[in-house]
């Protein structure tokens, strides 16, 4: 109000000039009267005409936005300058300009800023309002005086209470966490002597049990291997860099076996898939399989009639089971004394061969002992074989164990010295090979890659735009 | 006839086994989680006596564990690991999916890791125990540190193998527990007693990795993470038995003399000390700097005279052993560049000689090649430009033979550019009556001291002939013996009888001449005896003695006739060589 007010006595003063002319306020005043009583303040405010001070009000806020305050308070050098003319250099400029017109004009446009900026850009030259609240500090007196305090008191040598406490804190212990997240792997992992000293428990074992901190003990039997083959084996004295002759030789032999075998059953197997001669058609058994039921008429009525008779004959076994008579009372008697008569022969024929053992003693006992010791000799077999199975990898999964290549080198790939030694096979594979044989792990496949959809296949338009 | 019918597989066998799968959902575990457990745990696959009972019913393959080891698997705390695992990797996965990389970041630093170490301590209970084991250990560090750093596996698995390798080979240097070496076309075969057991392993060749595609690395990865622990503990005790620092820490003395050379040129500061280990061309410190080592000799006790001999065959057996492991002491090698310098480093340290390369070849080299004081330089190249008077140069295979000889054998056999012997295998042991190569034979004449002149090489092809006749001889003794031979101990007996009269067919004085005769009665005596013996045999008993004794004739003739065959092969080979020469 009071702003408005001042601006209101400026205006009535006599220097005060309008940027707009007020010949627009004259028409309107013209029209027609309205009478309405002004007793009320309420029509006093609808109206009273106000135009010329809104008219006055606006003015200024024009003059103080584009100008920066009001023009009559303005001095008359911010207002007015000296019209000398065109500067000189101006007219000159523009004609060395034509040449490198393009080159220029770009760095001009390159540097003027987007009509869309300008646009956006706050071109009132009032300046905005001062944000109080962001000079305000809440108890900023009460801060100031403390900090006034603490820094007297770091002069003085005091350290605050809070300080001291931070100081006195123990420094965190950072080990314990490094050891629990510590891998296996880690190379510069620390040992200790792990078949110390037992350390004895002192807590209930009852206790340990029940919250799983005490170990199960292990079962002695899953302290045996097994295998009984040693975890290395060493190589044939002919796998040697630089091998005796014949042991060489016999180990290119026993490859060579090995070979044969595999061979034998490559062979073997082709030829069971071998297409037979005789079952490849030609073109008589084409044709007769054409002429097939057209030719044989004949023949298979005769056959009919045969078959005729069979189903006749068949009906007559099967009456005949049918057809069975009652037995009489007699011919029940018989068999009935037959039977016993039969039991009583053999009765008798048993305590007989009862006695006459006693007279075959001897033979009975050979009979015995070598009875005895062919289960003898069996046990044995069987013995040698189970201790000769524990030396072979047993099955253990869908696959069986296939042992590996024999590394060979052959005469003449055989180097004359070290240095020009080339190792043969994989000891990798070797150690893979060896643990399956042993029975430690089953012999596996290696997982096959399966795809679960079909790919398409689409040529790029890039790639198709070039062929 | 009454009671409760009994229904098929609800006991016996049916229920003592459980097929993976139903082991795996019993133990709520993916399958390669279950795998891994039970290769940590030691427990494998059993084949059942009876599948199809087992199966009830059907004979589709299948894997089959023991339901009691499943059982015990339920007890395990690494379970809960990967479970814990499992859900760590889904977390993971999420937070990625999101990409809030804060909880990305602390999910990877709360990673649930798992310890092996109860379960080496309940798998191997005794120190003897892992001992027995170590093999497979040893096999497998030795082929993961030759891995390249790639992404097959783990760079702190390998990391971790090399420095374990390099640890049990320091070990066996300082304890001089080497005995045999094989270099075979697969790798290098070496064997060592530790604490009286007898460990081989196999160490592959340097740069010679292909991946071969068929083997599961996975399964590998975890062998190997359960033996690196294992191996570490057993490292651990091993050096603490020698008084050495574990982890091991270099020879005041030798580290001041590493330190002199440049060592930026070889690695980076984090992994010179391991490099310079692994150069094995230094001592280990040791916790109590043992000056004199007072080799007490142990107390005689006054045993039987049954013993006596046994007692005697020991005493020599190891008086041996101390001096194969001072085989090469007061020796210095030098090793060209083109020989396997981390292997023969091993064996020559093995055996008590210095060692030494060209300063370009590997960090840790102590002497240069212009040393006057150098007696062995190690060459794998048809010829040298410069050579020293005072020292020999001769071919790396010497090295390997010498130890598997348990001798120093002559060097004029491993010259450069000299056609190599062969290189015999150390771990084949010949019974009597097997073929023996004559290489082999010429060794362990060499062994008994009998001296064979090589200066020319005329009389050494006489004495190659030579030899040959008299292992003909030896055949035909055998021979006569073995017609005559029961028991096994008798032959042994004679064995070393035969030797005794070889040894005095070589040099032969007339004041032993007696001694022969009386051996000679002796034998007489024991064949009359045994002759004797063979009447009294039970016409059964006599049907297997003539079995057994048929089947050694045949195993003699066979080598007799191998002999036969390689003699002939030397004389034609005898008879090419001459013929350019005319």
């Amino acid at each position: 109000m009071a702003a408005r007010r001042l601006r209101r006595v400026v205006a009535s003063q006599p220097g005060f000039i309008n940027l707009k002319s007020s010949s627009g306020s004259a028409d309107s005043l013209s029209s027609r009267r309205k009478r309405v009583n002004k007793n009320k303040k309420k029509n006093w405010n609808k109206h009273s005409d106000i135009n010329d001070v809104e008219e006055f009000l606006d003015d200024v806020r024009l003059q103080e936005r584009t100008t920066g305050g009001l023009l009559s308070e303005k001095a008359d050098d911010s207002l007015f300058f000296v019209d000398v003319g065109q500067p000189k250099k101006a007219e000159q400029k523009p004609e060395p300009k034509a040449e490198p017109v393009e080159g220029k004009k770009r760095k001009n446009r390159a540097s003027r800023p987007l009509r869309i900026d300008l646009i956006l850009q706050h071109d009132s030259l009032v300046p905005p309002p001062k944000d109080v609240l962001a000079y305000q500090q809440p108890n900023a007196k009460k801060l100031r005086r403390i900090a006034q305090k603490a820094e007297q008191l770091a002069a003085k040598g005091v350290v605050p209470r809070r300080q001291k406490q931070l100081l006195n804190r123990r420094t965190v212990v950072r080990t314990a966490k490094k050891a629990a997240t510590e891998t296996n792997n880690n190379p510069d992992r620390e040992y200790y002597n792990i078949w110390g000293q037992e350390t004895k428990d002192s807590a209930d074992p009852w206790y340990l049990q029940q919250t799983g901190k005490k170990l199960v003990k292990r079962p002695e039997k899953l302290n045996e291997k097994p295998s009984m083959l040693p975890a290395v084996e060493v190589m044939a004295p002919g796998g040697s860099y630089n091998p005796d002759f014949f042991s060489h030789q016999s180990l290119l032999q026993e490859a060579h076996e090995v070979e044969v075998k595999k061979q034998k059953e490559e062979d073997k197997i082709e030829r069971q898939l071998a297409v037979n001669k005789e079952d490849t058609a030609t073109e008589e058994t084409t044709l007769q399989e054409q002429v097939e039921g057209l030719v044989e008429e004949e023949k298979e009525e005769e056959e009919e009639e045969t078959a005729a008779n069979e189903e006749e004959s068949e009906d007559v076994a099967v009456g005949a089971i049918a057809l069975a008579e009652k037995k009489t009372e007699r011919q029940r008697k018989r068999e009935k004394a037959e039977k016993i008569k039969e039991q009583r022969r053999l009765a008798g024929r048993r305590q007989t061969d009862q006695r006459q053992q006693l007279f075959q003693l001897r033979s009975i006992k050979a009979s015995i002992k070598q009875q005895e010791e062919t289960t003898e000799a069996r046990h044995k077999q069987r013995k040698a074989k189970q201790e000769a199975e524990k030396a072979q990898p047993r099955r253990l999964g869908r696959l069986k164990f296939q042992a590996p290549d024999l590394e060979v080198q052959l005469s003449d790939e055989l180097a004359g010295s070290l240095r020009r030694l080339k190792p043969e096979g994989s000891v990798l594979k070797d150690r893979f090979k060896s643990l399956q044989k042993r029975n430690l792990i089953e012999p596996r496949e290696r997982a096959k890659f399966k795809r679960r959809h079909k790919v398409k296949y689409v040529e790029k338009r890039a790639f198709r735009e070039i062929t | 006839m009454g009671g409760i019918q009994k229904k098929k597989f609800e006991r016996g066998s049916a229920t003592n086994y459980i097929t993976r799968n139903k082991a795996r959902k019993k133990l709520q575990l993916s399958l390669p989680d279950f795998r891994r457990l039970c290769i940590l745990k030691g427990i494998y696959p059993h084949e059942p006596k009876h599948k199809k009972k087992v199966n009830k019913g059907s004979t589709a393959p299948r894997t089959f564990y023991l339901l009691k080891d499943i059982r015990f698997l339920l007890h395990e705390p690494i379970v809960g690991k990967f479970r814990d695992y499992k859900v760590f990797v889904r977390k993971l996965k999420k937070a990625y999916g999101k990409t809030e990389w804060s909880a990305v970041e602390r999910l990877r630093e709360n990673k649930p890791t798992y310890k092996l170490d109860h379960i080496i301590k309940e798998r191997y209970p005794t120190f003897i125990d892992a001992l027995r084991d170590i093999e497979d250990a040893l096999c497998m560090c030795f082929l993961f540190s030759t891995f390249a750093r790639t992404g097959k596996c783990h760079v702190q698995t390998i990391q971790l193998c090399r420095r374990l390798a390099v640890e049990w080979m320091n070990y066996v240097i300082a304890s001089r527990a080497l005995r045999k070496v094989f270099i075979s076309i697969k790798g290098i075969y070496y064997q060592a007693e530790v604490m009286g057991q007898l460990i081989t392993w196999l160490v592959p060749y340097q740069f010679s990795h292909d991946h071969p595609t068929d083997v599961d690395y996975r399964v590998m990865a975890t062998f190997t993470e359960l033996y690196t622990t294992l191996l570490g503990f057993v490292n651990f005790r091993l050096y603490h038995s020698l008084n050495l620092v574990y982890p091991p820490k270099l020879d005041s003395k030798s580290n001041l003399e590493l330190k002199e050379e440049s060592e930026d040129d070889y690695a980076m500061n984090s992994e010179c000390y391991l490099e310079k280990l692994s150069a094995l061309s230094a001592s280990l410190a040791r916790v109590v700097s043992s000056t004199e080592e007072d080799e007490a000799e142990p107390d005689q006790f006054p045993v039987e005279e049954e013993d006596m001999e046994k007692m005697e065959a020991r005493e020599k057996e190891q008086k041996q052993q101390e001096a194969q492991k001072k085989l090469f002491e007061g020796l210095r090698f030098f090793l060209n560049r083109e020989v396997p310098r981390e292997s023969l480093a091993f064996v020559i340290r093995c055996f008590g000689g210095e060692v030494s390369w060209d300063k370009s070849v590997c960090i840790g080299s102590t002497y240069e090649v212009t040393d006057e004081t150098i007696t062995h330089q190690i060459v794998d190249r048809p010829n040298t430009d410069q050579q020293y008077i005072n020292r020999y140069y001769f071919q790396p295979q010497w090295v390997y033979d010498c130890v598997n000889a348990k001798m120093l054998l002559p060097v004029e056999d491993y010259f450069i550019g000299v056609t190599l012997p062969p290189h015999l295998s150390p771990f084949v042991e010949e019974k009597d009556g097997d073929y023996v190569p004559p290489e082999k034979l010429k060794i362990m004449a060499l062994q008994r001291g009998e001296k064979t002149d090589h200066e020319q090489e005329e009389e050494e092809e006489e004495d190659v002939e030579g030899e040959d006749e008299e292992e003909e001889d030896d055949v035909d003794e055998e021979e006569d013996d073995e017609e005559e031979e029961a028991e096994e101990e008798n032959l042994k007996k004679m064995e070393e009888q035969r030797t005794q009269g070889k040894s005095l067919q070589v040099r032969v004085t007339p004041g032993k001449l007696k001694t022969e005769n009386q051996a000679r009665l002796e034998q007489e005596e024991k064949a009359e005896e045994k002759r004797l013996a063979i009447m009294m045999m039970k016409k059964k008993e006599k049907y297997l003695y003539d079995k057994i004794m048929f089947g050694k004739k045949r195993k003699v003739r066979e080598a007799n006739k191998l002999a036969a065959k390689r003699k002939a092969y030397d004389d034609a080979e005898k008879a090419k060589k001459k013929k350019p020469r005319k």
